[in-house]
Protein backbone atom coordinates (compact mmCIF):
# COMPACT_ATOMS: atom_id res chain seq x y z
CA UNK A 1 0.00 0.00 0.00
CA UNK A 2 0.93 3.25 -1.12
CA UNK A 3 1.41 6.15 1.81
CA UNK A 4 -1.65 8.08 -0.27
CA UNK A 5 -5.21 7.12 1.31
CA UNK A 6 -6.74 9.41 -1.15
CA UNK A 7 -5.55 11.16 -4.42
CA UNK A 8 -7.54 13.69 -6.82
CA UNK A 9 -6.12 14.77 -10.22
CA UNK A 10 -7.53 17.71 -12.06
CA UNK A 11 -11.13 17.51 -10.31
CA UNK A 12 -13.08 19.48 -11.84
CA UNK A 13 -16.71 19.69 -11.21
CA UNK A 14 -19.51 21.97 -12.94
CA UNK A 15 -22.92 23.11 -11.98
CA UNK A 16 -24.33 24.06 -15.72
CA UNK A 17 -21.83 26.29 -17.10
CA UNK A 18 -20.58 27.46 -13.17
CA UNK A 19 -17.11 26.02 -12.24
CA UNK A 20 -17.21 25.02 -8.56
CA UNK A 21 -14.21 23.45 -8.57
CA UNK A 22 -11.59 23.07 -11.34
CA UNK A 23 -7.75 21.45 -11.96
CA UNK A 24 -7.84 20.28 -7.85
CA UNK A 25 -4.93 18.13 -7.21
CA UNK A 26 -4.72 16.70 -4.14
CA UNK A 27 -3.02 14.14 -1.72
CA UNK A 28 -4.27 12.62 1.35
CA UNK A 29 -1.97 10.93 3.60
CA UNK A 30 -2.77 7.74 5.28
CA UNK A 31 -4.07 8.86 9.28
CA UNK A 32 -3.45 12.61 9.13
CA UNK A 33 -5.16 14.98 9.92
CA UNK A 34 -5.62 17.39 6.87
CA UNK A 35 -7.80 20.45 6.81
CA UNK A 36 -9.47 22.21 4.45
CA UNK A 37 -9.71 25.99 4.60
CA UNK A 38 -11.29 29.04 2.19
CA UNK A 39 -13.65 31.60 2.67
CA UNK A 40 -17.59 30.48 1.84
CA UNK A 41 -18.11 29.83 -1.82
CA UNK A 42 -15.04 28.40 -2.39
CA UNK A 43 -15.85 25.32 -2.96
CA UNK A 44 -14.94 22.86 -0.47
CA UNK A 45 -18.56 21.64 0.40
CA UNK A 46 -18.35 20.41 -3.37
CA UNK A 47 -15.34 18.84 -3.01
CA UNK A 48 -16.67 17.13 -0.16
CA UNK A 49 -19.80 16.00 -2.82
CA UNK A 50 -17.37 14.90 -6.03
CA UNK A 51 -15.10 12.66 -3.16
CA UNK A 52 -17.88 10.97 -2.15
CA UNK A 53 -19.72 10.45 -5.17
CA UNK A 54 -22.86 13.03 -4.24
CA UNK A 55 -22.24 14.94 -7.67
CA UNK A 56 -19.98 13.83 -10.31
CA UNK A 57 -16.67 14.59 -11.06
CA UNK A 58 -17.28 16.65 -15.14
CA UNK A 59 -13.53 16.10 -15.27
CA UNK A 60 -9.92 14.91 -13.24
CA UNK A 61 -9.91 11.38 -11.27
CA UNK A 62 -10.51 10.30 -8.13
CA UNK A 63 -8.15 7.51 -6.37
CA UNK A 64 -8.82 5.70 -3.07
CA UNK A 65 -5.71 3.80 -1.89
CA UNK A 66 -4.75 3.77 -5.20
CA UNK A 67 -7.94 2.74 -6.82
CA UNK A 68 -9.58 4.81 -9.58
CA UNK A 69 -13.51 5.39 -7.73
CA UNK A 70 -14.49 8.62 -10.14
CA UNK A 71 -17.13 6.67 -11.07
CA UNK A 72 -18.21 4.67 -8.43
CA UNK A 73 -21.58 5.35 -6.88
CA UNK A 74 -21.61 7.19 -3.09
CA UNK A 75 -23.06 3.90 -2.24
CA UNK A 76 -20.34 1.71 -3.52
CA UNK A 77 -17.71 4.18 -2.10
CA UNK A 78 -19.25 3.58 1.65
CA UNK A 79 -18.50 0.28 1.59
CA UNK A 80 -14.69 1.17 -0.25
CA UNK A 81 -14.33 2.91 3.14
CA UNK A 82 -15.31 6.35 2.61
CA UNK A 83 -18.12 8.16 4.98
CA UNK A 84 -18.66 11.83 5.91
CA UNK A 85 -21.02 14.41 8.04
CA UNK A 86 -22.62 17.01 6.51
CA UNK A 87 -22.26 20.85 6.90
CA UNK A 88 -25.93 21.42 7.00
CA UNK A 89 -26.81 18.52 9.29
CA UNK A 90 -28.46 15.29 7.87
CA UNK A 91 -30.10 13.30 10.08
CA UNK A 92 -33.38 10.85 10.07
CA UNK A 93 -34.91 13.13 12.66
CA UNK A 94 -38.55 10.66 13.64
CA UNK A 95 -35.91 8.10 14.49
CA UNK A 96 -34.13 7.10 17.62
CA UNK A 97 -30.63 8.47 18.17
CA UNK A 98 -29.47 5.06 18.34
CA UNK A 99 -31.62 3.97 15.60
CA UNK A 100 -30.02 6.52 13.53
CA UNK A 101 -26.39 4.93 13.99
CA UNK A 102 -27.39 1.42 13.97
CA UNK A 103 -28.49 2.57 10.29
CA UNK A 104 -25.22 4.34 9.85
CA UNK A 105 -23.49 0.96 11.27
CA UNK A 106 -25.73 -1.31 8.54
CA UNK A 107 -24.84 0.84 5.93
CA UNK A 108 -21.56 -0.77 5.22
CA UNK A 109 -23.08 -3.95 4.52
CA UNK A 110 -26.76 -3.09 2.97
CA UNK A 111 -27.54 -6.30 0.63
CA UNK A 112 -28.58 -7.78 4.17
CA UNK A 113 -31.06 -5.55 4.56
CA UNK A 114 -32.41 -6.06 1.60
CA UNK A 115 -34.07 -9.18 3.44
CA UNK A 116 -37.67 -8.57 4.32
CA UNK A 117 -37.69 -11.48 7.18
CA UNK A 118 -34.43 -10.25 8.77
CA UNK A 119 -34.76 -8.64 12.29
CA UNK A 120 -32.74 -5.34 12.75
CA UNK A 121 -31.63 -6.62 16.05
CA UNK A 122 -30.00 -9.94 14.34
CA UNK A 123 -27.20 -7.68 13.40
CA UNK A 124 -25.31 -7.67 16.51
CA UNK A 125 -22.49 -5.51 15.08
CA UNK A 126 -23.78 -3.00 13.97
CA UNK A 127 -25.83 -2.59 17.60
CA UNK A 128 -22.49 -2.87 18.60
CA UNK A 129 -20.73 0.20 16.66
CA UNK A 130 -24.23 2.40 17.45
CA UNK A 131 -22.65 1.78 21.48
CA UNK A 132 -19.22 2.18 20.53
CA UNK A 133 -19.98 5.52 18.71
CA UNK A 134 -22.60 6.94 21.30
CA UNK A 135 -20.10 6.11 24.36
CA UNK A 136 -17.74 7.83 22.66
CA UNK A 137 -19.76 11.05 21.79
CA UNK A 138 -21.08 10.85 25.21
CA UNK A 139 -24.52 10.83 24.03
CA UNK A 140 -25.84 7.94 26.05
CA UNK A 141 -28.41 9.84 28.15
CA UNK A 142 -30.58 10.95 24.70
CA UNK A 143 -29.66 7.70 23.22
CA UNK A 144 -33.39 6.86 22.77
CA UNK A 145 -34.34 10.58 21.75
CA UNK A 146 -35.49 11.40 18.58
CA UNK A 147 -32.54 12.64 16.56
CA UNK A 148 -34.82 15.64 15.94
CA UNK A 149 -35.64 16.90 19.62
CA UNK A 150 -31.60 16.90 20.59
CA UNK A 151 -29.49 20.34 20.58
CA UNK A 152 -28.18 21.79 18.00
CA UNK A 153 -24.82 20.80 19.48
CA UNK A 154 -25.69 17.17 19.94
CA UNK A 155 -27.15 16.88 16.35
CA UNK A 156 -23.71 17.66 15.46
CA UNK A 157 -21.91 15.38 17.31
CA UNK A 158 -24.30 12.49 16.25
CA UNK A 159 -23.63 14.04 12.58
CA UNK A 160 -20.04 13.30 12.92
CA UNK A 161 -21.28 10.06 14.65
CA UNK A 162 -22.98 8.62 10.94
CA UNK A 163 -19.46 8.90 9.24
CA UNK A 164 -17.63 7.13 12.42
CA UNK A 165 -20.34 4.47 12.87
CA UNK A 166 -19.66 3.66 8.68
CA UNK A 167 -15.86 1.81 10.29
CA UNK A 168 -14.32 4.28 7.41
CA UNK A 169 -10.52 4.46 6.74
CA UNK A 170 -11.30 7.76 5.56
CA UNK A 171 -13.85 10.35 7.19
CA UNK A 172 -14.58 13.56 5.90
CA UNK A 173 -16.17 15.79 8.15
CA UNK A 174 -18.04 18.99 7.05
CA UNK A 175 -17.78 22.09 9.24
CA UNK A 176 -18.35 19.66 12.36
CA UNK A 177 -18.19 22.79 14.84
CA UNK A 178 -20.56 24.94 13.15
CA UNK A 179 -22.73 26.49 15.33
CA UNK A 180 -21.17 24.73 18.81
CA UNK A 181 -20.64 26.33 22.11
CA UNK A 182 -17.21 26.55 23.47
CA UNK A 183 -17.44 23.48 25.58
CA UNK A 184 -18.43 21.13 22.70
CA UNK A 185 -15.89 23.23 20.38
CA UNK A 186 -13.08 21.53 22.92
CA UNK A 187 -14.39 18.28 22.91
CA UNK A 188 -14.99 18.21 19.20
CA UNK A 189 -11.19 19.33 18.57
CA UNK A 190 -10.20 16.02 20.54
CA UNK A 191 -12.65 14.19 19.24
CA UNK A 192 -11.01 14.76 15.81
CA UNK A 193 -7.45 14.62 17.09
CA UNK A 194 -8.22 11.22 17.93
CA UNK A 195 -10.20 9.89 14.80
CA UNK A 196 -6.81 10.97 13.30
CA UNK A 197 -4.46 8.38 15.27
CA UNK A 198 -6.42 5.44 13.27
CA UNK A 199 -8.14 7.34 10.67
CA UNK A 200 -7.13 9.74 7.88
CA UNK A 201 -9.23 12.77 8.46
CA UNK A 202 -10.35 15.49 5.50
CA UNK A 203 -12.00 18.44 7.09
CA UNK A 204 -13.93 21.41 6.66
CA UNK A 205 -13.06 24.44 9.50
CA UNK A 206 -13.59 27.80 9.79
CA UNK A 207 -12.23 27.98 13.35
CA UNK A 208 -8.83 28.85 12.69
CA UNK A 209 -7.58 27.59 16.30
CA UNK A 210 -8.61 24.23 15.54
CA UNK A 211 -7.09 23.86 12.37
CA UNK A 212 -3.91 25.47 13.33
CA UNK A 213 -3.50 23.24 15.98
CA UNK A 214 -4.28 19.92 15.18
CA UNK A 215 -3.84 19.78 11.37
CA UNK A 216 -0.93 17.73 9.89
CA UNK A 217 -1.49 19.75 6.62
CA UNK A 218 -3.76 22.64 5.74
CA UNK A 219 -4.96 23.12 1.97
CA UNK A 220 -6.53 26.41 1.31
CA UNK A 221 -9.11 26.75 -1.63
CA UNK A 222 -10.15 29.86 -3.04
CA UNK A 223 -13.01 30.07 -6.09
CA UNK A 224 -13.04 26.63 -6.86
CA UNK A 225 -9.05 26.37 -6.94
CA UNK A 226 -6.66 25.21 -4.54
CA UNK A 227 -4.66 28.08 -3.55
CA UNK A 228 -2.03 27.27 -1.25
CA UNK A 229 -0.85 23.99 0.54
CA UNK A 230 1.36 22.84 3.38
CA UNK A 231 1.98 22.39 7.57
CA UNK A 232 -0.21 24.79 9.53
CA UNK A 233 2.77 27.06 10.92
CA UNK A 234 4.20 28.02 6.80
CA UNK A 235 0.02 28.02 5.54
CA UNK A 236 -0.65 31.07 8.37
CA UNK A 237 2.51 32.83 7.22
CA UNK A 238 1.88 32.56 3.48
CA UNK A 239 1.22 36.72 2.07
CA UNK A 240 -1.15 34.59 -0.18
CA UNK A 241 -3.17 33.47 2.23
CA UNK A 242 -3.55 36.63 4.58
CA UNK A 243 -4.24 38.93 1.97
CA UNK A 244 -7.34 36.25 0.25
CA UNK A 245 -8.54 36.04 4.08
CA UNK A 246 -7.24 39.79 4.70
CA UNK A 247 -5.76 38.50 8.04
CA UNK A 248 -9.47 38.25 10.26
CA UNK A 249 -10.05 34.68 10.00
CA UNK A 250 -6.22 33.20 10.97
CA UNK A 251 -6.63 34.74 13.88
CA UNK A 252 -8.99 31.80 15.38
CA UNK A 253 -12.20 33.34 15.89
CA UNK A 254 -14.93 31.20 15.53
CA UNK A 255 -17.56 31.73 12.00
CA UNK B 1 -44.48 4.48 21.07
CA UNK B 2 -47.91 3.73 21.46
CA UNK B 3 -48.40 0.25 22.22
CA UNK B 4 -51.16 -0.90 20.33
CA UNK B 5 -48.16 0.33 17.12
CA UNK B 6 -46.38 -2.90 18.40
CA UNK B 7 -46.36 -5.72 15.98
CA UNK B 8 -47.89 -8.51 17.95
CA UNK B 9 -50.78 -5.74 19.30
CA UNK B 10 -51.30 -5.29 15.31
CA UNK B 11 -51.67 -8.92 14.79
CA UNK B 12 -54.01 -9.16 17.35
CA UNK B 13 -55.96 -6.53 16.39
CA UNK B 14 -56.15 -8.43 12.37
CA UNK B 15 -56.99 -11.55 14.08
CA UNK B 16 -60.18 -10.11 15.87
CA UNK B 17 -61.57 -8.21 12.58
CA UNK B 18 -61.58 -11.71 11.10
CA UNK B 19 -63.63 -13.13 14.29
CA UNK B 20 -65.78 -9.56 14.75
CA UNK B 21 -67.04 -9.14 11.30
CA UNK B 22 -69.22 -12.03 11.16
CA UNK B 23 -71.12 -11.20 14.26
CA UNK B 24 -71.60 -7.32 12.82
CA UNK B 25 -72.44 -7.72 9.37
CA UNK B 26 -74.98 -9.60 7.33
CA UNK B 27 -73.42 -9.99 4.11
CA UNK B 28 -70.69 -12.47 4.02
CA UNK B 29 -69.85 -10.60 0.78
CA UNK B 30 -69.44 -7.55 2.20
CA UNK B 31 -66.97 -8.71 5.01
CA UNK B 32 -65.09 -10.75 2.14
CA UNK B 33 -64.63 -7.18 0.50
CA UNK B 34 -63.58 -5.79 3.70
CA UNK B 35 -60.55 -8.27 3.99
CA UNK B 36 -59.50 -8.04 0.45
CA UNK B 37 -59.49 -4.39 0.16
CA UNK B 38 -57.78 -4.44 3.83
CA UNK B 39 -54.57 -6.43 2.27
CA UNK B 40 -54.33 -4.46 -0.43
CA UNK B 41 -54.90 -0.95 1.03
CA UNK B 42 -52.07 -2.43 3.69
CA UNK B 43 -49.77 -2.64 0.85
CA UNK B 44 -50.37 0.57 -0.11
CA UNK B 45 -49.33 1.77 2.82
CA UNK B 46 -46.07 -0.15 2.56
CA UNK B 47 -44.82 2.89 0.03
CA UNK B 48 -46.97 5.30 1.27
CA UNK B 49 -46.14 5.28 4.84
CA UNK B 50 -43.41 3.53 4.79
CA UNK B 51 -41.42 4.57 1.57
CA UNK B 52 -42.83 7.97 1.33
CA UNK B 53 -44.01 6.90 -2.11
CA UNK B 54 -47.16 8.14 -3.21
CA UNK B 55 -48.64 5.79 -6.16
CA UNK B 56 -51.19 5.81 -8.13
CA UNK B 57 -50.65 2.56 -9.78
CA UNK B 58 -52.27 0.20 -7.72
CA UNK B 59 -55.06 -0.32 -9.45
CA UNK B 60 -52.58 -1.95 -12.23
CA UNK B 61 -51.33 -4.38 -9.77
CA UNK B 62 -54.95 -5.32 -8.69
CA UNK B 63 -56.03 -5.14 -11.91
CA UNK B 64 -53.01 -7.52 -13.49
CA UNK B 65 -53.91 -9.98 -10.39
CA UNK B 66 -58.13 -9.91 -11.70
CA UNK B 67 -56.99 -11.05 -15.14
CA UNK B 68 -54.88 -13.60 -13.33
CA UNK B 69 -57.22 -15.51 -11.67
CA UNK B 70 -60.13 -14.75 -14.47
CA UNK B 71 -58.16 -16.05 -17.47
CA UNK B 72 -56.22 -19.19 -15.56
CA UNK B 73 -59.85 -20.08 -14.14
CA UNK B 74 -62.39 -19.72 -16.83
CA UNK B 75 -59.97 -20.59 -19.79
CA UNK B 76 -57.63 -23.58 -17.97
CA UNK B 77 -58.93 -24.43 -14.94
CA UNK B 78 -55.59 -23.93 -13.50
CA UNK B 79 -55.64 -25.07 -9.22
CA UNK B 80 -56.35 -22.18 -7.22
CA UNK B 81 -53.34 -21.82 -4.99
CA UNK B 82 -51.34 -21.95 -8.07
CA UNK B 83 -53.54 -18.56 -9.61
CA UNK B 84 -52.73 -17.17 -6.58
CA UNK B 85 -49.07 -17.80 -6.53
CA UNK B 86 -49.13 -16.64 -10.13
CA UNK B 87 -50.86 -13.16 -9.62
CA UNK B 88 -48.59 -12.80 -6.51
CA UNK B 89 -45.15 -12.99 -8.98
CA UNK B 90 -46.95 -11.32 -11.99
CA UNK B 91 -48.05 -8.38 -9.62
CA UNK B 92 -44.65 -8.41 -8.37
CA UNK B 93 -42.96 -8.59 -11.95
CA UNK B 94 -45.16 -5.59 -13.15
CA UNK B 95 -44.84 -3.60 -9.67
CA UNK B 96 -41.18 -3.92 -10.14
CA UNK B 97 -40.95 -2.46 -13.99
CA UNK B 98 -43.67 -0.06 -13.04
CA UNK B 99 -41.58 1.26 -9.94
CA UNK B 100 -38.01 1.02 -12.11
CA UNK B 101 -39.52 3.22 -14.61
CA UNK B 102 -40.95 5.79 -11.87
CA UNK B 103 -38.49 6.27 -9.46
CA UNK B 104 -36.14 7.76 -11.87
CA UNK B 105 -38.31 11.04 -10.35
CA UNK B 106 -39.37 12.57 -7.47
CA UNK B 107 -42.21 14.19 -5.98
CA UNK B 108 -44.98 15.22 -8.05
CA UNK B 109 -43.31 14.09 -11.70
CA UNK B 110 -42.67 10.78 -9.65
CA UNK B 111 -46.49 10.53 -8.74
CA UNK B 112 -47.39 12.11 -12.42
CA UNK B 113 -45.63 8.49 -13.89
CA UNK B 114 -47.31 6.14 -12.26
CA UNK B 115 -50.81 7.78 -12.97
CA UNK B 116 -49.96 7.53 -16.19
CA UNK B 117 -49.11 4.07 -16.33
CA UNK B 118 -52.25 3.81 -14.64
CA UNK B 119 -53.74 4.78 -17.70
CA UNK B 120 -51.43 3.06 -20.09
CA UNK B 121 -52.62 -0.39 -18.06
CA UNK B 122 -56.65 0.25 -18.28
CA UNK B 123 -56.25 1.01 -22.13
CA UNK B 124 -54.12 -1.77 -22.72
CA UNK B 125 -56.77 -3.83 -21.05
CA UNK B 126 -59.51 -2.50 -22.87
CA UNK B 127 -57.74 -2.65 -26.44
CA UNK B 128 -56.65 -6.38 -25.87
CA UNK B 129 -60.63 -7.72 -25.18
CA UNK B 130 -59.42 -11.30 -26.73
CA UNK B 131 -57.60 -11.87 -23.57
CA UNK B 132 -59.49 -9.29 -21.00
CA UNK B 133 -63.05 -9.63 -22.52
CA UNK B 134 -62.87 -5.59 -22.58
CA UNK B 135 -66.02 -3.79 -21.50
CA UNK B 136 -67.80 -6.19 -20.60
CA UNK B 137 -64.96 -8.41 -18.44
CA UNK B 138 -64.20 -12.18 -17.75
CA UNK B 139 -67.61 -13.64 -16.80
CA UNK B 140 -68.07 -16.90 -14.75
CA UNK B 141 -65.18 -17.24 -12.42
CA UNK B 142 -65.73 -19.75 -10.14
CA UNK B 143 -65.18 -20.27 -6.40
CA UNK B 144 -62.29 -22.10 -5.32
CA UNK B 145 -63.12 -25.05 -3.51
CA UNK B 146 -61.47 -27.12 -0.38
CA UNK B 147 -61.45 -30.22 -0.01
CA UNK B 148 -64.13 -31.22 -3.18
CA UNK B 149 -66.52 -28.70 -2.13
CA UNK B 150 -66.81 -25.15 -4.01
CA UNK B 151 -66.98 -21.99 -1.34
CA UNK B 152 -70.05 -21.28 -2.61
CA UNK B 153 -71.91 -19.88 0.20
CA UNK B 154 -70.49 -16.30 1.10
CA UNK B 155 -69.65 -16.74 4.95
CA UNK B 156 -67.49 -19.81 3.47
CA UNK B 157 -65.30 -17.80 0.87
CA UNK B 158 -65.11 -15.33 3.70
CA UNK B 159 -63.27 -18.06 5.67
CA UNK B 160 -60.92 -18.75 2.93
CA UNK B 161 -59.89 -15.26 2.55
CA UNK B 162 -59.48 -14.61 5.96
CA UNK B 163 -56.78 -17.34 6.72
CA UNK B 164 -55.02 -15.54 3.25
CA UNK B 165 -55.82 -12.08 5.02
CA UNK B 166 -54.04 -13.01 8.28
CA UNK B 167 -50.99 -14.63 6.39
CA UNK B 168 -50.65 -11.66 4.10
CA UNK B 169 -50.94 -9.28 7.16
CA UNK B 170 -48.44 -11.01 9.04
CA UNK B 171 -46.38 -11.27 6.01
CA UNK B 172 -46.31 -7.24 5.88
CA UNK B 173 -46.15 -6.77 9.66
CA UNK B 174 -42.72 -8.88 9.34
CA UNK B 175 -41.31 -6.97 6.41
CA UNK B 176 -42.10 -3.45 8.50
CA UNK B 177 -40.26 -4.51 11.46
CA UNK B 178 -37.50 -6.10 9.71
CA UNK B 179 -33.89 -4.28 9.06
CA UNK B 180 -35.71 -3.79 5.44
CA UNK B 181 -38.68 -2.49 6.59
CA UNK B 182 -36.44 0.10 8.87
CA UNK B 183 -34.40 0.84 6.15
CA UNK B 184 -37.06 2.20 3.88
CA UNK B 185 -38.43 4.30 7.13
CA UNK B 186 -34.88 5.85 6.91
CA UNK B 187 -35.14 6.25 3.04
CA UNK B 188 -38.55 8.53 3.52
CA UNK B 189 -37.31 10.19 6.37
CA UNK B 190 -33.69 11.48 4.00
CA UNK B 191 -32.80 9.65 1.20
CA UNK B 192 -29.73 11.72 0.66
CA UNK B 193 -28.59 10.20 4.02
CA UNK B 194 -29.90 6.82 3.33
CA UNK B 195 -27.89 6.90 0.43
CA UNK B 196 -24.56 8.56 2.00
CA UNK B 197 -24.47 5.94 4.56
CA UNK B 198 -24.36 3.27 1.82
CA UNK B 199 -27.59 1.61 1.01
CA UNK B 200 -28.41 1.78 -2.43
CA UNK B 201 -32.16 3.87 -2.05
CA UNK B 202 -33.59 2.78 -5.59
CA UNK B 203 -33.23 -0.89 -4.78
CA UNK B 204 -34.81 -0.77 -1.04
CA UNK B 205 -37.75 1.23 -3.31
CA UNK B 206 -38.09 -1.06 -5.73
CA UNK B 207 -38.21 -4.13 -3.55
CA UNK B 208 -41.22 -2.23 -1.55
CA UNK B 209 -42.99 -1.78 -4.98
CA UNK B 210 -42.50 -5.53 -5.99
CA UNK B 211 -43.89 -6.48 -2.60
CA UNK B 212 -47.09 -4.49 -2.76
CA UNK B 213 -47.12 -5.10 -5.89
CA UNK B 214 -47.03 -9.45 -5.66
CA UNK B 215 -49.72 -8.44 -2.38
CA UNK B 216 -51.97 -6.15 -4.25
CA UNK B 217 -52.33 -8.66 -7.18
CA UNK B 218 -53.60 -11.34 -4.45
CA UNK B 219 -55.92 -9.42 -3.34
CA UNK B 220 -57.10 -9.08 -7.07
CA UNK B 221 -57.44 -12.64 -7.82
CA UNK B 222 -59.21 -13.01 -4.65
CA UNK B 223 -61.91 -10.23 -5.83
CA UNK B 224 -62.20 -11.69 -9.05
CA UNK B 225 -63.17 -15.35 -7.30
CA UNK B 226 -65.65 -12.88 -4.75
CA UNK B 227 -68.09 -11.40 -7.09
CA UNK B 228 -67.79 -14.08 -10.03
CA UNK B 229 -66.42 -11.39 -12.77
CA UNK B 230 -63.15 -10.07 -13.62
CA UNK B 231 -64.22 -6.62 -14.73
CA UNK B 232 -62.26 -4.12 -16.47
CA UNK B 233 -63.45 -1.72 -13.92
CA UNK B 234 -60.78 -3.51 -11.58
CA UNK B 235 -57.43 -1.98 -13.71
CA UNK B 236 -59.29 1.07 -13.98
CA UNK B 237 -57.71 4.49 -12.60
CA UNK B 238 -60.43 4.74 -10.02
CA UNK B 239 -59.51 1.17 -8.34
CA UNK B 240 -56.19 3.10 -7.90
CA UNK B 241 -57.99 6.13 -6.30
CA UNK B 242 -59.75 3.93 -3.96
CA UNK B 243 -56.92 2.41 -2.87
CA UNK B 244 -55.19 5.95 -2.31
CA UNK B 245 -57.78 7.10 -0.44
CA UNK B 246 -58.65 4.23 1.99
CA UNK B 247 -54.57 4.03 2.58
CA UNK B 248 -54.85 7.75 3.59
CA UNK B 249 -58.28 7.64 5.76
CA UNK B 250 -56.46 5.08 7.51
CA UNK B 251 -53.65 6.47 8.34
CA UNK B 252 -50.25 6.04 7.36
CA UNK B 253 -48.26 5.17 10.16
CA UNK B 254 -49.56 1.84 10.88
CA UNK B 255 -50.94 -0.89 9.24
CA UNK B 256 -53.48 -1.67 11.20
CA UNK B 257 -54.97 1.79 9.81
CA UNK B 258 -55.43 0.37 6.52
CA UNK B 259 -57.52 -2.20 8.11
CA UNK B 260 -60.11 0.68 9.13
CA UNK B 261 -59.22 2.94 6.30
CA UNK B 262 -60.90 -0.39 3.93
CA UNK B 263 -63.68 -0.84 6.63
CA UNK B 264 -64.73 2.54 6.92
CA UNK B 265 -65.03 3.39 3.60
CA UNK B 266 -66.54 0.21 2.49
CA UNK B 267 -69.22 0.50 5.33
CA UNK B 268 -70.19 4.10 4.75
CA UNK B 269 -70.31 3.45 1.07
CA UNK B 270 -72.88 0.29 1.89
CA UNK B 271 -74.87 1.94 4.45
CA UNK B 272 -75.11 5.42 2.46
CA UNK B 273 -75.94 3.85 -1.01
CA UNK B 274 -79.12 2.32 0.25
CA UNK B 275 -79.92 6.12 2.58
CA UNK B 276 -79.59 8.07 -1.20
CA UNK B 277 -78.79 7.45 -4.87
CA UNK B 278 -76.35 10.59 -4.81
CA UNK B 279 -74.69 9.03 -1.94
CA UNK B 280 -71.02 9.86 -3.28
CA UNK B 281 -72.32 13.22 -2.80
CA UNK B 282 -72.11 12.49 1.06
CA UNK B 283 -69.12 10.22 0.74
CA UNK B 284 -67.05 13.07 -0.43
CA UNK B 285 -68.01 15.60 2.20
CA UNK B 286 -67.23 12.50 5.12
CA UNK B 287 -63.58 12.63 3.29
CA UNK B 288 -63.25 16.24 3.37
CA UNK B 289 -64.18 16.15 6.98
CA UNK B 290 -61.57 13.21 8.01
CA UNK B 291 -58.26 15.46 5.71
CA UNK B 292 -59.41 18.30 7.41
CA UNK B 293 -59.80 17.11 10.88
CA UNK B 294 -57.52 13.60 10.91
CA UNK B 295 -54.38 14.59 9.31
CA UNK B 296 -52.94 10.88 11.15
CA UNK B 297 -56.09 9.26 9.75
CA UNK B 298 -58.25 7.27 11.98
CA UNK B 299 -55.88 5.67 13.34
CA UNK B 300 -54.39 8.78 14.75
CA UNK B 301 -57.60 8.57 16.00
CA UNK B 302 -57.22 5.20 17.79
CA UNK B 303 -54.12 6.10 19.03
CA UNK B 304 -55.27 9.36 20.89
CA UNK B 305 -58.13 7.24 21.85
CA UNK B 306 -56.02 4.87 23.67
CA UNK B 307 -53.58 7.63 25.32
CA UNK B 308 -57.08 9.02 27.03
CA UNK B 309 -58.35 5.96 28.67
CA UNK B 310 -55.20 4.38 29.87
CA UNK B 311 -52.40 6.96 30.10
CA UNK B 312 -54.08 9.72 31.98
CA UNK B 313 -53.02 8.91 35.08
CA UNK B 314 -49.23 8.50 34.11
CA UNK B 315 -47.48 12.32 33.68
CA UNK B 316 -46.40 12.66 30.37
CA UNK B 317 -42.69 11.18 29.65
CA UNK B 318 -39.87 13.67 30.91
CA UNK B 319 -36.71 13.74 28.49
CA UNK B 320 -33.72 12.59 29.80
CA UNK B 321 -31.30 15.60 30.97
CA UNK B 322 -28.13 15.80 29.59
CA UNK B 323 -24.96 16.40 32.19
N1 LIG C 1 -26.18 22.60 -6.30
C1 LIG C 1 -25.56 23.72 -6.74
N2 LIG C 1 -25.93 24.31 -7.89
C2 LIG C 1 -25.31 25.42 -8.32
N3 LIG C 1 -24.32 26.03 -7.68
C3 LIG C 1 -23.91 25.51 -6.51
C4 LIG C 1 -24.50 24.33 -5.97
N4 LIG C 1 -23.90 24.04 -4.80
C5 LIG C 1 -22.97 24.99 -4.62
N5 LIG C 1 -22.96 25.88 -5.64
C6 LIG C 1 -22.06 27.02 -5.80
O1 LIG C 1 -20.75 26.50 -5.87
C7 LIG C 1 -19.85 27.34 -5.16
C8 LIG C 1 -19.13 26.52 -4.12
O2 LIG C 1 -20.04 26.15 -3.11
P1 LIG C 1 -19.59 25.26 -1.87
O3 LIG C 1 -18.85 24.08 -2.38
O4 LIG C 1 -20.78 25.00 -1.05
O5 LIG C 1 -18.58 26.23 -1.11
P2 LIG C 1 -18.02 26.18 0.36
O6 LIG C 1 -18.37 24.88 0.97
O7 LIG C 1 -16.53 26.36 0.19
O8 LIG C 1 -18.61 27.35 1.09
C9 LIG C 1 -20.69 28.47 -4.57
O9 LIG C 1 -20.54 29.60 -5.43
C10 LIG C 1 -22.09 27.94 -4.59
O10 LIG C 1 -22.99 28.98 -4.77
MG1 LIG D 1 -19.45 24.45 2.63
Amino acid sequence: MTDIALQTRGLGVKYGNFHALAEVDLQIRRNSVHSIIGPNGAGKTTLFHALTGRVRASSGRIELDGRDITDTSDDDRVRLGIARSFQVTSLFPNLALRENLRLAAQGRTPWQALAPWRRAEANAEALAIADEVIERLALAPVSNRLAGELSHGQQRRLEVGMAMAARPRVILLDEPTSGMGIDDIEAMKQLIRDLGRDHTVLFIEHNMGIVMNISDMVTVMRLGRKLVEGPPAQVRDDPEVQRAYLGNMITGDIA
Amino acid sequence: MNPLDKPYAQLALALLTVLVLPLFLKSGILATEILIFAMVVAACNLLLGYTGLLSFGQGIFFGIGTYVAGICLTRWSVPVPLVLAGAAVLGAATATLVGWLSIRRQGVYFVMLTLAFSQLFYFVAYTFSGVTGGDNGLLGVPRPSVGGTALNSPWSYYTFVAVCFVAVFALLVMVTQSTFGRTLLAIRENEGRAAAIGFPTKLFKLEAFAISGAVTAFGGALHAMLIGVAPLSNIEYHTSELILIMTIIGGSSSLFGSVLGAGFYLLLADALSTVWPRWLLLLGLVLVTVALFLQRGLWGLVERGYDLVFRRERAPETPAEEH
